[in-house]
């Protein structure tokens, strides 16, 4: 006999998305820019021979300036965000490979599964990845919980799983367009291994973030999967939930892999996510008609944390919409019934989410469950 | 069962099985058939009685038809009562052909076959690598990966196909969409079943269940639907699998084998069919049809017949899909009638001595070699018919790559040199590939498929090159290498799969490209640069910091003396930082590559050495422009109320109200073109040719310098004389116009026109705009709607209306010339067609004027007419007084002018044919031109709400105008 799924009581985030909008925090990397921390400041001590540049290695900052990472977590929390994000986007081995080890195109070589599964094999960066995972967490179990007890309202942590830097789908290769640099099976490597630490470290959900390749996402849901499954949170009946959230261009596909919504949507109910949605990329403007595709598709709830309109490094934020503009248009989307969660991507500060929070206030969430996908099929 | 035990029912006893209600639900008319109910004497649930039918009924009502949803790229949705189409052509055991290529590792080709079964409408590729020559998980994992690059495949959802549940499991592991897995069995045992089916349930797909057991294969009805429910209630009740994801195969197996036990096996699926649909809600029933008539092997008649039958009756009965080769299939309207009847009488086991007679019938037909000649005859594709530049275009936009070797011949043989093939046409089809994926119409393995047909139209272009080099050496001329590109995502930066994918895109152009991957200092860059003697670097980025260091990439290589170009790439750079924070540290031109899809055409202006002066001189505007532009001072916008309070100030008296001579519309049939050449005005002419003057003074030189371009002045105005000559006296084009006045008053920002005298009920609006920024000191904001009499006035005030061309037959004419080869007198025609449009419009405007009334006392010259040194304006929707095109919709309307005068406006409210012009005529004489400049949002969202579109549709088109994006 092998395992026997457990009916799982209601999650109290699913409970609260019944009463209203869940807000959802802003971006990590923009607002870490924002306190100019330099180069010195990310290497601490312990990263301080590193030989490539850390700096962009957001990730680290959990374990060098925790209490930067903290105060953000904390504004965010202050600004109004129901659940905040850890700052795990690129913690993984295969991602974090990218700031430790050589790059062998330097040296005319390339990258490919057998230089990935170095990668993978490599205990230092496994090792790393693990710590920031779970550390992160941790910090965000503390804030959220602390923020909680002082306001009297329950906040939730999503452990953020991000898209990786490389593409199952893609071969960079001119002459062979089956070759791919790195196997599911890699890929499915490291994500189990952030899966676990996120769950060691407390958090409330899992998050599939920032997908522009459905099949790394996919990847990441078996690994979710396999975990509860090996792990025993299934036959416990602690399976956490599931939010899954892509980056779609301007023809509403995610970005490198091509996919429409509905199609993604279609390739990842059967994980049976407590929410599906769409971040990053578009400004909430051009991101609306594939929203609102796919809150007319999904059976579960739907999400949105659009960056701050488009990349403009002419603006005093590097993005174009200002927090005003934010609520606007978010509070659009709320009176027009299509989301559940809300918040924001990079360029977003807390004013953006406070202004978001504000603007969404009193409106009616979307309406979803299992009566709605009747009507829709 | 014996054959006596069977009862065989006659045409007497038949019982119409009402199809419709009996679980199917929602057939469409043509499978709503009779269906013969086998009644066997212990299958009692086979008969179906009323109570049966009353059940399924309201089976149905509690629970609605929940559709197969499964997804590649693309989502797909199974429709109610439409069988689906599975491509079986990629599976090694039903063809041949595909197992031969893929032993052979010819995937490429192997690829084809599936692009041929998505193009001939299957809904789902089944894909196959069961045979023992074949390592399946190493040719499953290929074979999908190949997939997966070729964007119309990979829209289509795949069934993964395989015994071996490895093999399964190494599909599913390339497929990012939702697929079916074919097929788990409880043949192993519960345990692996259940292993099996949460592993399909954790990668997400739908599953074929095959109705077997630990005792084997169910073969008969009983078996059948035991195994199936068996299977479906471990699935829905203890693994929670979707039930509308389960889909059965009940087996179809061979009949007319002359075994009698295999002689109700037709029924047998059937029958099971619709008790699955019946009893098991939501579930699906798929199956290998071509099993059923392999007795008949090397028969295709007889095959196809026996297939189309039994899928007949079994899609009536509520098969949602099956494998078959869908040319094997014949039409069952088509079926000879008497093969039908035999046909029917074994599919269905109608008579004992069916198969006999099948048999018999069988070889009789191949006797008379019916059995063969079923030549598929291929039209050839309507896009082959075009131009050897369209047909280019086509191959690289839609990724074919079957034509292109011939095509990219031909297109070598008319422009004479292999470059210009490569700079031509093909850059021209990736252009227009790099404007479908701007406009979000493309998405990136489409482009990369596209720079994959590129590759090989350059490849077969490449020897000849080889040759040209080699000639060129030979004559001691200096021979260009080809191009070499350094690439990196710069130091601090690790995101670099956009990066691949214009690398990819570049090489597949011929450019030796050099990847030096993420996070690389500037330092490196430039000396590999430096090493390899790259002609151009680029430099990607996708985080905001990188924007810094590719500051510093450009000035090092200001520093170094570099002088190859940069490009700049990557998510958060854009042209306008390029082109004011970047490009004006280094002295070599810094381009912004919007995409990969850009990518081409930039390396090749700026390598190309006819090519790259113009670009670099046009680049050098464009980005000098955009630094101008950036560095003036953001126009402050006045509130719309403000605005408005400073309308145009005119005292409005009766005697400056003009009063026409009629009101309603005029069609001008077949003007005379000696008519409208007398209204000319030649100085756009000389523009239209990229001269800068101002006519006649163009044609001689004040100073001695200016001899060069008078010469060439004189030359083309005689050129343009002589073809407006050849067009006026044989005719070539013919003018139409139409026009009108109406009665008009303005109300707020808009102008009111009115059904007759009264003015009481409306006959259209004209949507004006205001200016809102640099109304220096006491200057009115100005609107359109300011020139004519407000309606408190209570003046009866008039405005016209008009839509003029002169390109009737135009087309023609420039086609005769393009024909001939003869590209510029096809464009000195069209050049003359618009000069006489205008003229059309300068002529039109005199007899407006005229019949207002205050025209016939000006008596002015032609010279003074085109200084519109006249009483009255004549705006055009599009320039800058109205720049709102969809206002011609407005004209269009008022004038009946399609009707008219044959003109059109397209969606994107250009007027076709060419050579035509459209606007209003206002009379006043305080009425003047005025350039509206930018409005702000609260002016954009009050004439949305006034001409009822969305404020993102107005934004859409008044874009240059908007003073806030």
């Amino acid at each position: 006999m092998g395992i026997v799924r457990k009916t799982q009581p209601k999650h109290p985030l699913a409970k609260l998305m019944e009463e209203r909008i869940v807000i959802i925090d802003g971006a990590m990397g923009t607002t870490i820019r924002t306190y100019g921390m330099t180069e010195a400041d990310i290497r601490g001590e312990r990263f301080a021979n590193a030989k490539k540049d850390m700096l962009n290695n957001g990730d680290i900052f959990s374990l060098t300036q925790p209490k930067m990472i903290g105060d953000i977590h904390r504004r965010f929390l202050e600004a109004g965000a129901d659940i905040i994000e850890t700052n795990t986007f690129g913690a993984t081995t295969i991602s974090q490979s990218e700031f430790f080890v050589d790059d062998p195109r330097e040296h005319g070589g390339r990258k490919d599964p057998e230089f990935y599964q170095k990668i993978i094999d490599d205990t230092m960066l496994s090792d790393l990845a693990w710590e920031i995972n779970e550390t992160s967490a941790r910090q965000c179990r503390e804030w959220a919980d602390r923020v909680g007890n002082d306001t009297g309202r329950q906040r939730f942590v999503a452990g953020a799983i991000g898209p990786l830097t490389v593409s199952l789908s893609n071969s960079p290769d001119a002459d062979d367009p089956g070759f791919r640099v790195v196997t599911f099976d890699q890929v499915l490597t490291a994500y189990k291994q952030e899966v676990r630490a996120l769950i060691a470290g407390g958090v409330d959900t899992l998050l599939v973030e920032t997908i522009f390749d459905s099949l790394n996402a996919k990847a990441a849901l078996v690994a979710i999967r396999e975990v509860f499954d090996e792990d025993g949170l299934t036959a416990a009946g602690k399976e956490l939930p599931i939010q899954i959230s892509a980056a779609v261009g301007r023809g509403g596909e995610t970005m490198i892999s091509a996919q429409t919504v509905e199609a993604m949507w279609t390739a990842v109910a059967q994980a049976r996510p407590l929410s599906v949605g769409l971040n990053c990329s578009l400004g909430p403007d051009l991101m609306h008609p594939f929203l609102a595709e796919l809150a007319g598709k999904a059976g579960c709830a739907v999400s949105c944390y659009p960056n701050a309109g488009l990349p403009n490094p002419l603006a005093p934020t590097g993005f174009d919409l200002l927090p005003d503009d934010m609520g606007r248009l978010l509070g659009e989307f709320g009176r027009e019934g299509i989301v559940n969660i809300a918040g924001g991507c990079c360029g977003n500060t807390p004013d953006h989410i406070a202004a978001i929070a504000k603007a969404l206030e009193g409106v009616a969430p979307r309406r979803y469950g299992a009566a709605l996908i009747e009507v829709a099929a | 069962m014996s054959l006596d035990e069977k009862q065989i029912l006659s045409e007497d006893d038949n019982n119409e099985a009402r199809v419709q209600g009996s679980g199917s639900r929602g057939q469409s008319a043509e499978t709503q058939i009779p269906m013969r109910q086998a009644e066997g004497n212990d299958g009692e649930e086979q008969i179906l009685s009323e109570d049966d039918n009353q059940k399924g009924n309201d089976n149905d009502e509690t629970t609605p038809f929940k559709p197969l949803r499964l997804s590649g790229s693309q989502p797909f949705v199974q429709q109610p009562g439409v069988y689906m189409m599975i491509g079986e052509r990629t599976n090694v055991a039903g063809s041949p052909k595909f197992a031969k290529l893929i032993k052979e590792g010819k995937y490429e080709e192997a690829v084809s076959v599936a692009v041929q079964q998505v193009e001939n409408g299957a809904n789902v590729i089944d894909i196959c690598m069961d045979e023992g020559m074949i390592d399946g998980v190493a040719a499953m994992t290929r074979f999908l990966q190949l997939l997966g690059s070729e964007p119309d495949v990979a829209k289509v959802p795949f069934m993964v196909d395989s015994s071996k549940w490895e093999v399964i499991e190494a599909g599913l592991k390339c497929i990012q969409g939702k697929g079916i897995v074919n097929s788990i069995s409880l043949k192993e045992g519960e345990e692996k079943f259940r292993a099996n089916a949460r592993a399909v349930l954790k990668y997400g797909a739908a599953v074929v269940v095959m109705a077997f057991d630990e005792q084997g294969q169910a073969a008969t009805y009983e078996d059948k639907i035991r195994i199936c429910e068996r299977a479906y209630r471990m699935l829905v009740d203890e693994i929670g699998f979707p039930p509308e994801d389960i889909i059965f195969d009940p087996n179809i197996l061979t009949v007319a084998t002359g075994m009698e036990e295999h002689a109700n096996y037709a029924l047998d699926f059937i029958n099971a069919t619709r008790w699955i649909k019946q009893n098991l809600p939501h579930a699906k029933v798929s199956g290998g049809v071509s099993n059923i008539s392999f007795s008949f092997r090397g028969n295709n008649k007889v095959r196809e017949a026996m297939h189309s039958a039994f899928l007949y009756y079994a899609i009536g009965a509520g098969m949602d899909m099956g494998i078959v080769n869908a040319g094997m299939l014949e039409v069952y309207e088509e079926i000879d009638p008497e093969l039908k009847e035999l046909v029917e009488d074994v599919l269905l086991n109608r008579r004992p001595d069916a198969t006999e007679r099948l048999v018999d019938f069988g070889e009789a037909l191949k006797a008379a070699g019916a059995g063969g000649d079923k030549a598929a005859e291929k039209k050839a594709e309507e896009w082959r018919n075009g131009t050897v530049e369209e047909r280019l275009s086509h191959a690289l936009v839609k990724g074919i790559d079957a034509y292109i070797e011939i095509d990219t011949e031909e297109a070598r043989a008319k422009l004479g040199r292999p470059l210009l093939v490569i700079e031509g046409p093909l850059m021209a089809g990736m252009g227009v590939v790099g404007d479908l994926f701007g406009a979000g119409k493309m998405f990136l393995p489409q482009v990369v498929k596209s720079a994959r047909v590129m590759k090989k139209a350059v490849a077969y272009l490449f020897p000849f090159m080889e040759a040209e080099k080699a000639a060129m050496i030979a004559a001691g001329e200096e021979v260009k290498a080809q191009g070499k590109i350094v690439l990196a995502t710069v130091k601090g930066d690790v995101h670099d799969i956009g990066k691949n994918i214009v690398g990819v895109v570049l090489a597949c152009n011929n450019y030796e490209v050099i990847d030096m991957g993420v996070m690389v200092p500037a330092e490196k860059i430039l000396e590999r640069a430096k090493e390899v003697r790259a002609d151009i670097i680029g430099l990607s980025g996708l985080i905001t910091p990188s924007l810094d260091e590719m500051v510093h990439v450009a000035r090092e290589m200001e520093r170094q003396g570099f002088k190859v170009p940069l490009l700049i790439g990557g998510a958060t750079t854009s042209r306008a930082h390029t082109a004011i924070k970047i490009a004006p540290h280094y002295s070599q031109p810094v381009v912004h590559v919007l995409d990969a899809s850009r990518a081409v055409p930039v390396t090749t202006s700026l390598l190309s050495v006819d090519g790259r002066e113009d670009f670099e001189t046009q680049h050098r505007s464009d980005y000098e422009a955009i630094r101008t532009s950036h560095n003036a001072p953001k126009a402050k916008a006045l509130p719309l109320a403000e605005a408005r309070a400073r309308r145009t100030k005119i005292e409005w008296r009766d005697e400056d109200i003009a009063k026409p001579e009629f009101f309603g519309v005029h069609t001008l049939e077949d003007f005379p073109l000696s008519t409208l050449r007398e209204f000319i005005d030649w100085s756009p002419f000389f523009h239209t040719w990229g001269m800068k003057g101002i006519y006649p003074r163009i044609l001689n030189a004040e100073k001695p310098e200016q001899e060069e371009q008078a010469k060439h002045a004189r030359a083309l105005f005689a050129d343009g004389q002589a073809m407006l000559e050849r067009i006026v006296e044989a005719k070539l084009i013919t003018a139409r116009g139409v026009y009108g006045f109406f009665r008009a008053n303005a109300v707020g920002d808009d102008i009111v026109l009115y059904k007759d005298d009264a003015r009481s009920e409306e006959l259209a609006v004209l949507h004006g705009l205001r200016q809102q920024v640099h109304r220096e000191g006491s200057e009115p904001c100005r609107n359109i709607a300011d020139f004519v009499a407000p309606k408190e006035t209570g003046l009866a005030d008039s405005v016209g209306a008009f839509a003029v061309t002169s390109g009737i037959g135009l087309p023609e004419v420039v086609e005769r010339f393009k024909a001939a080869n003869d590209d510029y007198s096809a464009i000195m025609a069209e050049a003359i067609a618009d000069r006489l449009a205008e003229a059309f419009a300068e002529c039109l405007h005199k007899r407006v004027r005229d019949q207002w009334g205050y025209g016939l006392t000006e008596n002015l010259t032609p010279a003074e007419l085109i200084q519109e040194g006249y009483r009255g304006i004549r705006p055009a929707p599009g320039y800058p007084a109205s720049p709102d095109h969809t206002e011609k919709g407005t004209i269009w309307k008022l004038l009946d002018t399609e009707k008219a005068t044959g003109m059109k406006l397209t969606e994107n409210f250009a007027m076709w044919p060419g050579s035509s012009v459209s606007g209003l005529y206002f009379a006043h004489p305080q009425s003047r031109y005025f350039a509206l400049g930018k409005i702000d949002r609260d002016q954009v969202e009050d004439y949305a709400e006034r001409k009822g579109m969305s404020v993102d549709e107005v934004e859409r088109w008044l874009g240059p105008n908007l003073n806030y994006k």
